[in-house]
């Protein structure tokens, strides 16, 4: 142990959260090693080209992450943070002709109605210049201590509406799901369904019970808040500028160094052993302050920690974590014409990005082959939902071009739900194994709306929850949010209660910042790593400088040091 | 409501603070491929201000280790062979280790597999390619060993440290070098092309043809005199190639944290649109989306078209200096390279199973009038199907984090000489030519068959050029190895030195001095060049070889 390699903090995993988590803590001055097992760091958050001069985004794509602090406490502009704004189309409003959005049903176009907006943008607080206050109030502030009681007064959102708002609050919000509340402020279906499909694509769905307020401003943040613009260099070049900050403030972050153990002595993570094929040789490092895992919960539990550290009861509940309505089968399509809507499509042009949003059966039985059936997709091609998250939709050629290859037009990705890969009655290889036939199901969908796909075909790819799995480490079966984002799994209940402040019960020194693991999920909002912060304050391992501060909604917990700076920033 | 077109939206109120639309530099680099990063790298560290801009969405340019057998399979989509690690000041400067870098140098660097099953093999500790050789020819066994000792200490003594020591000219050469024995038996090299030194030394046609192969590779004119000291060169670098673990990728976010922990800049995703000139000077850079850096430094990567001709504009240019860029002559030729992922990695039937532990494997080439004319054909803009050969690696062999696909499989990669301009175009000739391949390979490793074969990507010239545009025509070093573009005329007489006549503007791309294959010597030159002009303390020695190579030859 003499001449080993120490540091403040060990992070496992250079995705999204754990890169924000080690920004935070370098720029607190900690000494900070992130290991990442693939050999680009990013995770989720990333880019490639399949062949030359085609550019597309695996995983993440629209930009939730808007209204954080860390856009400001990290200071990301320093590190090259740039959006295309050029590309605006997902808020579904086309302002310079001032009509709203085009809905893609079975029949043609439905258009959202006035009363839609109206209720939309009243509840998202756009209209009332709260709604930066009330995104942060859902996402970005950590559970409360165990001990304080979750109701309609001390739930943040809750508090931002009654002090907004106060003619939209009731105790009753907190258990509607996301239909209720629509069914109260908006109109028509189409639009509902819409609304309630992008919550779905964003993690919480529309149907989930007590997930009302979550799930509606998870599309506000996706649409309305940077409305629908994506950062230059798409998804990843956010991630670059999370990354660079990180290591500008001394993070160390190496690549292919998976890890194998967490090292727990005397009740204490004091450690990581990382696995033969590193590439480093020193396979064992130590942490002084704290490991923090940012990997998937699951196999941070059963593989990294095992039964030695983990009772058989938590472990149960561990591995109960609910995956479905997460995993996500990707296509992409690189043509030699770009893609035309059929002609009663053509007036949604620009805003249609999801089929069919005819009405709530529709959407049910879709809910029901994805959570309720253990197999591949049995609703007929024309009644599965899809969202065409594609290029030309948010991000501009002008600037940021996606295709470079002459006479050629990616569109990526058009990306349908499916169970999980393990749920499969036939196994997890069985999406895999039925590919061509999927390929074709789900062009045969796409087809719905646009009329050249099949004639100007040049490739078809796609990426396969089951394919998601193995190239990001952290996406167990192909889940977009780790765990599912419904209200057994959130807020207070994410991973489970006695975990929602991110520590690890019975070790010290062990956190959790993974979206499988940790408040508020998934979708890239640098939140986890904001939460968890309060954490790591409260137990005296970071000591942040004047630039930090604090959820407004924070609840400090008793006998710890409070995260509220005493004097310094507060919120504008 | 309007938005102005690349403003934030009025909707929420300023949403967040960007990147600023103009700011201010020491040093702007341009091209974030590894010479660029390099210069960068160095004078971050120096303390300057530093920018990098790179148009692609990731940096490193030929550094690239991508998902190109989409998904689950990593390959290195250019480089793969790293020969200079041994010698290259940027490893040590920075201590690159600690990036978890880790350099694989087999033993068993290049076999040459025979359709009969025999085989040769050329290997980093000399008495294994003796033994190897000895079977062909005992003669050239042993010639093999007294020129490797000899060669050895040319590239060790004189080409190693040169490369990363600023550009002299032939003549200046000549009179140092005539010094010591070394020195005039490079000067001797020097003057024959690669064909008469090989055929001089070398009695088998087989073992010539190894050699011949592993000489030109990288882009010789076989028949070409006066290019002969990259014989001993990239024969001794040939025997001595590393893979990068992790992939090429690595070296470059490596230095790529270097600079940003040293409080550089990288913009990615961003395109230079020109190069900002006042009062004929150049002080900064225009982004394609309406950005301004300024900068008391421009340094460009790129090749000299696009950085005088297009960015700065030739009207621009001083002197002669517009005659000497339009005068710049591309690669002789460019590659094709089929990547592959299998089931099993291919598994040669040669006489020595070595084969199939070799890093690199040539095939398809049986004697050296076969390599030369298969070379006269790429020349000429062709490709016959029923003669050519090339070099294949079975990534995966070395590195197990390049396979993310749940069923497994390996990572390899064929790569042959091709012609940019092809008879017939590449979108028809590609698909024919990878079935020639998958055949050819299939003779050599009988179980490389179709069944075997997971899915495959071919890059043909045109991809390489459209991946990277600087590689015009997908000229892998930005230009030519000829006498008139070596040493002080890389990539002209004006600008050999790094700086150009243009104030503010310098070069350290592979079309400057020495030149490309990851050698990491025109960005370590440049960084050089910009530090003594603009004043600026170096952290950074010279290396020991090139200390001695001072206090011997200057």
């Amino acid at each position: 142990m003499g001449d080993a390699e120490r540091y403040d903090v060990i992070i496992i995993g250079a995705g999204h959260n754990g890169t924000t988590i080690a920004a935070y803590l370098a720029k607190s001055g900690l000494s900070v090693c992130v290991l990442e097992e693939r050999s680009e760091c990013g995770g989720a958050q990333e880019n490639t080209d399949p062949i030359a001069g085609v550019h597309i985004s695996p995983h993440a794509v629209a930009l939730y992450g808007g209204p954080a602090p860390g856009w400001e406490q990290l200071e990301l502009w320093r590190y090259g943070a740039r959006m295309d704004w050029a590309a605006q189309n997902l808020s579904g409003m086309d302002f310079s002709s001032g009509e709203f959005m085009g809905l893609l049903c079975k029949d043609g176009v439905s258009f959202a109605s006035g009363k839609d907006f109206d209720g939309w943008l009243k509840l998202s607080g756009a209209l009332n210049g709260f709604c930066q206050e009330l995104l942060r109030a859902t996402f970005w502030c950590p559970p409360h201590p165990s001990y304080v009681e979750v109701n309609a007064e001390t739930v943040p959102f809750m508090q931002v509406y009654k002090e907004r708002l106060p003619e939209v609050w009731t105790p009753e919000m907190l258990e509607w799901s996301q239909f209720d509340l629509m069914d109260e402020y908006m109109d028509t279906e189409p639009f509902k369904i819409y609304q309630a499909y992008i919550a779905w694509m964003s993690g919480a769905a529309g149907h989930m019970e007590g997930m009302a307020i979550p799930a509606f401003e998870s599309v506000v943040a996706a649409t309305l808040y940077t409305t629908g613009a994506v950062p230059m260099g798409g998804i990843h070049g956010y991630y670059h500028a999370l990354i660079r900050c990180a290591i500008a403030h001394g993070a160390v972050f190496r690549t292919c160094c998976p890890v194998d153990e967490i090292i727990v002595s005397h009740g204490k993570a004091v450690g990581v052993r990382l696995s033969d094929n590193a590439a480093i040789g020193n396979k064992v490092i130590w942490a002084d302050k704290a490991v923090i895992s940012a990997t998937e919960i699951k196999q941070t539990f059963n593989d990294l920690l095992g039964p030695q550290v983990v009772d058989p009861g938590l472990m149960q509940r561990v591995n109960d974590l609910n995956i479905k309505g997460g995993p996500i089968y990707c296509n992409y399509f690189l043509l030699k014409n770009p893609l035309r809507y059929r002609e009663k499509y053509k007036a949604a042009e620009q805003t249609g990005v999801c089929y069919p949003m005819d009405s709530r059966e529709l959407y049910y039985n879709h809910v029901a082959d994805c959570m309720g059936i253990q197999g591949n997709p049995t609703v007929p091609y024309d009644e599965i939902l899809w969202l065409w998250a594609g290029s030309n939709k948010i991000i501009t050629h002008e600037c940021h071009p996606q295709c470079t290859r002459p006479d050629r037009y990616i569109e990526s990705s058009i990306e349908f739900y499916v169970p999980p890969p393990q749920y499969h009655i036939d196994g997890p290889e069985a999406m895999n194994a039925h590919k061509e036939e999927l390929k074709t199901y789900f062009r045969k969908a796409f087809s719905c709306v646009v009329e050249n796909l099949e004639e100007d075909l040049v490739e078809h790819w796609v990426l396969t929850p089951w394919e998601q799995e193995f190239r990001n480490t952290g996406m167990l079966g192909g889940s977009w949010y780790g765990i599912r984002h419904c209200r057994d799994q959130w807020w207070n209940e994410r991973p489970l209660p006695e975990m929602a402040r991110y520590r690890m019960p019975g070790v010290d020194g062990l956190y959790f910042v993974h979206q499988s693991a940790a408040h508020p999920g998934g979708l890239c909002l640098m939140a986890c790593g904001y939460n968890l912060m309060h954490t790591l304050i409260e137990d005296g391992i970071a000591e942040p400088g004047d630039w930090w501060y604090a959820s407004p909604w924070y609840i400090p917990e008793k006998g710890k040091i409070s995260a509220v700076p005493r004097e310094g920033k507060v919120p504008a | 409501m309007e938005f102005a077109k690349y403003e934030q939206p009025l909707l929420i109120g300023g949403v967040f603070d960007e990147f600023p639309r103009e700011s201010t530099w020491d040093a702007i680099i341009i091209g974030a491929g590894p010479n660029g990063l390099m210069t960068a790298a160095y004078l971050a560290k120096a303390g300057l201000k530093v920018a990098v801009i790179e148009r692609r969405y990731e940096i490193g340019g030929g550094l690239a280790t991508e998902e190109i057998m989409w998904p689950c399979y990593y390959s290195n989509a250019h480089v793969v062979y790293h020969m200079m690690v041994d010698y290259m000041p940027i490893i040590k400067d920075f201590n690159l280790d600690n990036h978890a870098m880790s350099w694989i140098k087999p033993n068993l660097q290049t076999a040459m597999a025979f359709e009969d099953g025999s085989s040769l093999l050329l290997t980093r500790m000399i008495e294994d390619t003796r033994d190897s050789f000895m079977r062909y020819s005992h003669k050239d066994a042993v010639a093999f060993g007294k020129v490797m000792r000899t060669w050895r200490r040319i590239v060790d003594e004189i080409i190693a440290p040169l490369t990363y020591m600023p550009a002299m000219s032939p003549m200046d050469l000549s009179v140092i070098l005539d010094k010591t024995d070394v020195g005039r038996e490079l000067l001797e090299l020097s003057e024959k092309s690669p064909y008469e030194i090989i055929t001089e030394t070398f009695e088998n046609d087989r073992i010539r043809a190894l050699l011949l192969y592993v000489s030109c590779m990288w882009g010789l004119d076989p028949m070409e005199t006066g290019t002969g000291l990259f014989v001993p060169l990239l024969l001794c670098r040939g025997i001595n190639k590393c893979y990068c673990y992790g992939g090429s990728h690595k070296f470059a976010g490596a230095m790529g944290r270097e600079i940003v922990a040293n409080g550089g800049v990288i913009l990615d995703m961003c395109a230079v649109n020109k190069i900002i000139m006042e009062n004929g000077k150049a002080v900064g850079v225009e982004t394609l989306e309406g950005r301004t850096l300024k900068a008391k430094a421009v340094i460009s990567s790129l090749d000299p078209h696009t950085t005088f001709l297009d960015l700065v504009g030739g009207d621009n240019l001083p002197g002669t200096l517009k005659e000497s860029v339009e005068g710049w002559v591309y690669d002789k030729w460019s590659f094709y390279t089929l990547h592959v992922a299998s089931k099993e990695m291919p598994l040669y039937i040669a006489e020595e199973p070595w084969v199939n532990e070799s890093f690199m494997v040539i095939f398809g080439i049986e004697g050296t009038d076969q390599l030369l004319e298969h070379w006269t054909n790429v020349m000429a803009g062709n490709i016959d199907l029923k003669n050519f050969g090339g070099h294949s690696t079975c990534e995966s062999l070395w590195d197990p984090h390049l396979v993310y696909a749940p069923w497994g499989g390996e990572v390899s990669f064929f790569q042959m000489h091709a012609p940019y301009d092809i008879v017939g175009d590449w979108e028809k000739r590609s698909p024919e030519l990878q079935d020639a391949i998958l055949d050819k390979w299939q003779k050599v490793a009988p179980n490389f068959t179709r069944d075997n074969i997971i899915q495959t990507n071919a890059e043909t010239p045109v991809d390489i050029e459209i991946r990277f545009p600087n590689m015009r025509r997908g000229s892998i070093k930005h230009g030519d190895y000829r006498p008139t573009q070596l040493n002080t005329f890389r990539p002209n007489v004006e600008c050999s030195g790094h700086s150009t006549p243009i104030e503010g503007l310098y070069i350290c791309g592979v079309s400057s001095y020495p030149g490309g294959l990851v050698l990491g010597g025109s960005g370590y030159l440049a960084a050089n060049k910009v530090a003594d002009d603009m004043g600026v303390k170096k952290w950074w020695k010279p290396t020991t070889e090139m200390e001695k190579f001072t206090k011997t030859y200057l």
